[in-house]
């Protein structure tokens, strides 16, 4: 294939012939059109130059098109091309233009910006509030028809949010537990309150951070593989299948999945605040010289048992929302990639949002109790 | 054995510049089952070519060999006499552009639009300024008879006979020498792939392309091959033209050209 060049002469007027040779197509691997764009400019400028284009062996739309935009889109009587290279001129300015863009700078787009959020926000809501009713619905009709009961599906849901989740809170928990039990065992033992460790981490776990951690953990883990996997259901038309075999889709997509991570992310909590708690009296063990035997027989009893429930409740709601929050986004995922991706990041942003809020009402609730 | 006859039809004498694909001694297996055993296949430019078979007797991998997503365990794949996998990564991509690939399900990115969907290819070349490249697509949308207005639309919402026209209009993006086309008709109403097919087949004759195809759709293949390649047992067993098939006799095949002669009659 010989690719595409050109060569340029002068007659004696001072007028310029441009001469083109070889393949103007994008079939020639070796073509640059940008190069070769830039290499014409002069002579595209020039309304004096004359064009032969006989000698082109092929030319294509790209080669058509770019010499064209050199020329301001039209033919004039300068160039001589084949009737086959008039055809795909032809065909090129004839084409529809680009729609001229007129930007207007619009002063109150800022404000409609605004209103657009707030309107948006409503709507998810709305929405969120009927996807919860829905839900209640089931619920009430699963109390009439126990023998409906999703099972499998419950039971998938416990050991995929659940026990496959064990190992990460476990290391994950251990870790802070170290890090905060280092920390403070510092400071502590500056004013030689070294035995209120015990408390300070006793209570700050059981009933802040272990929650906490379990829900931002799972709401990673769990919260957005839900979404991911409503998502990539409506995708590919499966909710619609279950529909028409009668199914309700919030009795066999959402229900089992709200209840299954609502039931075992108190197990969860309570694992994760262990092992968080090991972390703690393990770094204080090293730096004060605090036995387990005695760290864990202190514990009860600076920190009142009532925590331990408050927790448990917690580990219970932390786990609705952010199933819950999984399960709206993904019902509103459009079969597209954006979408999907969109999707799944408000999701677990929303569910950690939302734990937090959830855990900050609590607290203002329960600001009396076991403290 | 009934290889002698068979073998006849296969094609050895080809002039090398008129090959533009060469399958040779190909052998693919995935664990213990084995698809393709020693199998060999050339396509000639110019060629309308239709790979046939049983569901299943790895149709699909072979396009995908051709097309260099997967590699075969033993044995070549020369496209426009190169192989692909042995070559540097500039070079590769080159070659790559020198085929155009219509997938079954279109595979359009779901977030472009369909004028960004046929722009893709071309901006990834960085030779082209932003009025070439809409004259460019309109030219491809022109080509497969889509209206500029469904320039903007997205993916989702156009119908499945309009995302394998926009499929197609991408796939010719970059003037392709060799169009490769897996089910080009599935999915679409009898009206629709009748409409295709022309469509296909006109382009083919303007652009000078060489088509690739599989499907499973006797219609299209009545209507659209010039030759026909059959793969079965792991060997291409037949590589000539429809009226050809009559003459080999082997059970799939005899099988076969009974339920497509009568539309060949009917063309």
């Amino acid at each position: 294939m010989v690719a595409a060049s050109f060569r340029v002469t002068q007659d004696d007027q001072g007028r310029r012939h441009v001469q083109l040779f070889g393949q103007w197509s994008l079939r020639a691997p070796s073509n640059d059109f940008a190069k070769l764009k830039k290499s014409l400019e002069p002579f595209f400028s020039d309304a004096s130059t004359t064009w032969n284009l006989n000698d082109i062996e092929q030319l294509d739309a790209a080669g058509a098109s770019v010499l064209l935009s050199g020329w301001g889109n039209k033919l004039n009587a300068n160039i001589a091309f084949t009737p086959e290279q008039a055809k795909l001129f032809n065909t090129l300015i004839g084409l529809t233009r680009p729609p001229s863009k007129k930007i207007q700078r619009d002063w109150l787009s800022p404000l409609s910006a605004l209103g657009k959020g707030v309107l948006h926000l409503a709507h998810h809501f709305t929405e969120f509030i009927h996807l919860l009713i829905l839900l209640l619905i089931e619920i009430a009709y699963l109390i009439r028809r126990p023998q409906d009961f999703p099972w499998r599906e419950f039971s998938a849901n416990v050991y995929k949010s659940g026990v496959n989740a064990l190992p990460v809170t476990a290391l994950l928990g251990f870790m802070i537990g170290v890090v905060m039990g280092y920390l403070m065992s510092k400071q502590l033992h500056t004013f030689g309150a070294d035995i209120y460790i015990v408390n300070i981490l006793g209570l700050s776990i059981i009933r802040e951070l272990g929650p906490v951690l379990m829900a931002v953990l799972v709401a990673g883990r769990s919260g957005s593989a839900m979404t991911a996997q409503i998502g990539v259901m409506r995708v590919t038309d499966e909710i619609d299948a279950l529909t028409t075999m009668g199914i309700s889709r919030i009795l066999r997509v959402v229900l089992p999945k709200v209840l299954g991570l609502t039931f075992v992310a108190p197990l969860l909590v309570l694992w994760t605040s262990s092992w968080t708690l090991t972390g703690g009296a393990f770094a204080s063990n090293l730096e004060l010289g605090i036995s387990f035997r005695f760290f864990f027989d202190y514990l009860p009893l600076v920190v009142q048992p009532v925590n331990f429930t408050l927790s448990l409740i917690k580990g219970l709601m932390f786990g609705f929302v952010v199933a819950l929050v999984a399960c709206h986004f993904g019902l509103r995922i459009k079969p597209n990639t954006e979408s999907l991706s969109n999707s799944t990041t408000s999701s677990v942003v929303t569910a950690i949002s939302g734990v937090i809020l959830v855990n900050a009402w609590f607290a203002i609730l329960t600001r009396g109790i076991g403290v | 054995m009934s290889e002698g006859p068979i073998q006849n039809t296969l094609r050895e004498n080809i002039p090398d510049q008129d090959v533009i694909c060469d399958i040779q001694n190909v052998c693919t297996e995935f664990g213990d089952n084995i698809v393709h055993h020693n199998l060999n296949l050339k396509v000639k430019r110019g060629d309308i070519l239709a790979l046939v078979g049983r569901s299943g007797c790895g149709k699909t991998t072979l396009l995908r060999h051709i097309i260099g997503l997967t590699k075969p365990q033993s044995g070549k794949v020369l496209l426009f006499g190169e192989n692909m996998h042995a070559m540097e990564r500039v070079a590769q991509r080159r070659l790559m552009n020198r085929f155009g690939v219509l997938f079954q399900q279109g595979a359009l990115f779901s977030a472009l639009s369909v004028f960004e969907n046929i722009a893709f290819p071309l901006r990834e070349l960085k030779q082209f300024d932003e009025s070439v490249i809409y004259q460019l697509v309109m030219h491809k949308l022109a080509l497969v008879e889509l209206e500029p207005r469904n320039a903007d639309l997205l993916p989702a919402e156009i119908s499945g006979g309009m995302v394998k026209r926009v499929g197609l209009a991408r796939a010719l993006a970059l003037e392709p020498e060799l169009l490769v086309l897996d089910e080009p008709t599935a999915g679409l109403d009898p009206d629709r792939s009748h409409n295709f097919i022309d469509l296909v087949k006109q382009l083919k004759k303007s652009l000078g392309l060489t088509v690739l195809f599989v499907t499973h759709d006797m219609d299209t293949l009545a209507s659209l091959a010039e030759r026909v390649a059959v793969l079965e047992e792991k060997h291409i067993i037949a590589d000539c033209s429809l009226q050809e098939l009559a003459r080999i006799d082997h059970p799939f095949v005899i099988n076969f050209f009974q339920s497509i002669r009568s539309r060949l009659e009917r063309l």
